[in-house]
């Protein structure tokens, strides 16, 4: 026990001396704009930037971690008026906010039995995610694993933990996590998009204005999903032609339920095994709409297997994408495949086709800054060219349009880890099997990291040149680290190529007929309204 | 557009293409490259590492590899680093070069200078290691292995609950 307090002691001196040398660094660079060899007036150095002290501080010196049970936050009873009373869940994003301004920057909460660290500072989210281990947790997953075993099937990526886990991301991220080997796609994507500002144009007809597309996220979604299987069952679905075949049609409707009934199926996890035949909806939606995803992609991947199996019987080559490879080399089992494949498109299609809506809403608020995106992509493509991955670098503007509008809507305002060692973070013991929730909603818009938070300013992400360094903790909307978000450059690349040509062929407006839309959490951060806007020719 | 992975598990039939699979890095090609690497060591380059204690490794490397895989199959000891496996997930391979070598290194993307962004005090000659292949004219150089990670964890003492 000695020795633990010792190294604990230790250890916190060393954090606590991290924080000393970075506020005299920060006293230094205010040091710098005095003449040489005056030291700053002391009301200066008060007025430093906020003396912005990291976590660690906190504790002081000498001063041992405090306990949990020290630190502040709501208590069970108005948590559970603010969530189930009040809809909370909706609001998550706007609570996480109140929350750190009411008790800080880390602070406790009690959900029933599920005690909650909360962490919405951006030193502490980095600290934690820095020390992550080889096998990240980010929550329970018991009635997802529940399901799998009921109808025997396997865990995939999002669901799977440890040993599982690691083996199935090592052979996935070697496939679609390293930018050029997701360069590649774009010829296909550019397919996609290419129908995508077709459907544009037929359904802008259909309004009386011959102009606006009425709510677009219906629009980006079934984008989305053309996108994700073109590159996942190499193969396109229809889903952005007039008619949509009956097959991809039912898999719209297995997402829209699981979807809609996130909330419930979040209580389906909650509530105990024995009350289940008093309660049984949302434990039966649930695995309705799980059956309905996995029903999808295994028709995908068996036609895909006999594909390969007839060619190989007919003694031909067979050629492919990830995943033939996947079915060929059998580095994971056909039952894994299928669950990475359910889980891959069900993380995929949402989170994609958000933040496209987000984005295509704030260039219709910002004419001024969709003239200059507009003015730097004319720059750099020949009139009518076509983008491909190898294009974008020279757009800056585009990557900056992403990522802004990730900081202002990040589509997982939360996310969650549940600690595997003992931590010390922003002065508390945190033992191992801690749930913590990383706040990005608060930090993104936190004015101390973004200054202008609330403000959409592509440029703020563009580097004058390679040195220049971007602090950006604050805002990691595809997560840090070997758990983060393996569709990542997948994403990317789909949204930096339909931006591109929306932006290449049509001036974006606000349609008469949309009011302010405000996010709203809804497992994910969700447009709270349709999005309506024109689309007006460029040409 | 290269085969799948040479040295997989892959049935022996077929021969599978993968579009979207450009080989993966030097990691896979070394397989193939071995014999003519054991053939002429004359042409290895040797490279010093500082570890995080300040500790001097000196190592022989094969022009092409990335300094990823140098760390890998030298075994050289450094906890936690390369934990995505060069695929731009993270950057625990962070490592600080000297000015004049850095001025040599290939151009950066804009992917890598964002995972930098995110590594541990990065410094105006950071570099990601999985993106930097060993080349004849680094001969000698010595790199920087800055403090990363694990700062956070607790020393594994046994006991990891909140009793105190
Ligand atoms: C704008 C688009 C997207 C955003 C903002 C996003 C964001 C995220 C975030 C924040 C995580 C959690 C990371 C962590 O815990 O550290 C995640 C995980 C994940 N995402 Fe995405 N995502 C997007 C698109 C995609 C796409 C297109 C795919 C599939 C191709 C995908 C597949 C996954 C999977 C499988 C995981 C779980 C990874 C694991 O646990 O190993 N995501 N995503």
């Amino acid at each position: 026990m000695a020795l633990v307090k010792k190294m604990l002691h230790l250890y916190l001196r060393r954090l606590s001396e991290k924080a000393e040398n970075r506020r005299s660094l920060l006293r230094a660079a205010a040091f710098h704009k005095h003449s040489a060899g005056q030291p700053p007036p002391a009301a200066e150095e008060n007025a430093l930037p906020e003396n912005r002290v990291p976590s660690a501080a906190a504790t002081g010196r000498d001063t041992p971690a405090k306990t949990l049970n020290e630190m502040p936050g709501p208590n069970t009873i108005s948590n559970i008026i603010e969530f189930f009373y009040r809809d909370g869940f909706s609001r998550i994003h706007e609570i996480q906010q109140q929350h750190s301004k009411k008790y800080g920057r880390i602070f406790k909460s009690r959900f029933g039995p599920q005690l909650v660290v909360s962490i919405a500072d951006r030193d502490m989210v980095a600290e934690v995610l820095r020390a992550e281990g080889v096998a990240p947790q980010r929550a329970n997953m018991e009635s997802w694993k529940e399901y799998r075993d009921m109808r025997g099937r396997s865990t995939g990526l999002i669901s799977a933990e440890g040993e599982d886990w690691m083996k199935m991301r090592s052979v996935l991220r070697q496939l679609i996590m390293r930018p050029r080997d997701v360069a590649v796609f774009s010829d296909d994507i550019n397919a996609v998009v290419a129908d995508l500002v077709t459907r544009v144009c037929q359904l802008r007809r259909k309004q009386p204005d011959g102009l606006t597309v009425l709510n677009v996220n219906d629009l980006f979604f079934k984008y989305a999903m053309e996108g994700v299987s073109v590159i996942m069952y190499e193969q396109r679905l229809g889903c952005l032609e007039e008619r949509i075949p009956q097959q991809s049609l039912e898999y719209i409707a297995a997402l829209h339920l699981m979807f809609s009934s996130f909330k419930t199926s979040m209580y389906a996890g909650a509530i105990p095994v024995w009350l289940r035949p008093f309660i049984p909806k949302p434990w039966r939606e649930f695995c309705h709409s799980w059956d309905g995803l996995f029903k999808f992609s295994q028709i995908h991947v068996d036609r895909k297997l006999s594909e390969i199996r007839a060619r190989l019987a007919a003694g031909e080559e067979v050629k492919g994408g990830m995943l033939t490879y996947l079915l060929v080399t059998k580095e994971m089992t056909v039952e894994e495949i299928y669950a990475n494949m359910t889980e891959m498109l069900l993380a995929g299609v949402d989170t994609t086709s958000f933040t496209l809506s987000w984005s295509i809403y704030l260039l219709a608020l910002h004419p001024q800054v969709q003239q200059r995106i507009y003015e730097e992509v004319e720059r750099t493509l020949r009139p009518g060219q076509v983008p491909v991955s190898e294009d974008i670098p020279r757009m800056p503007l585009i990557r900056g349009l992403v990522k802004e509008t990730l900081r202002l809507f990040p589509v997982l305002p939360g996310n969650g880890r549940i600690t595997q060692k003992d931590l010390v973070v922003g002065g508390y013991l945190i033992p191992a099997g801690t749930q913590l929730a990383l706040c990005h909603y608060s930090t993104s818009l936190d004015e101390e990291n973004f200054p202008g938070a609330t403000e959409f300013q592509p440029e703020r992400w563009v580097r004058k040149d390679a040195t220049d360094r971007v602090d950006n903790f604050g805002s990691i909307p595809f997560g840090y680290g070997i758990r983060s978000c393996i569709g990542r450059r997948i994403a990317e690349l789909e949204m930096h190529l339909a931006l591109t040509q929306l932006i290449q062929n049509f001036r974006i407006q606000v349609s008469p007929l949309t009011q302010v839309v405000r996010p709203k959490t809804h497992g994910l951060l969700t447009p709270g309204a349709p999005i309506n806007v024109q689309f007006v020719d460029r040409l | 557009m290269k085969p799948a992975r040479p040295g997989s598990r892959a049935h022996n039939s077929l021969t599978p293409y993968v579009t979207g699979h450009r080989d993966a890095a030097c990691i896979r090609s070394r397989q193939f490259s071995c014999y003519t690497r054991t053939l002429r060591s004359e042409d290895k380059v040797t490279i010093h590492f500082i570890n995080r204690d300040g500790l001097k490794m000196t190592v022989k490397a094969t022009p092409g590899d990335s300094l990823l895989d140098v760390v890998i199959d030298q075994n050289l000891d450094l906890d936690g680093f390369g934990a995505c496996e060069g695929t731009l997930a993270c950057s625990t391979c962070h490592l600080i070069f000297e000015e004049e070598v850095f001025k040599t290194l290939g151009p950066i993307t804009d992917e890598e200078m964002d995972m930098l962004d995110l590594s541990y005090k990065p410094t105006d000659t950071s570099r990601l290691g999985c993106q930097i292949c060993v080349h004849k004219s680094q001969e000698g150089m010595t790199v920087h292995v800055p403090e990363s990670v694990a700062d956070l964890r607790q020393p594994d003492v046994g006991t990891t609950s909140s009793s105190s």
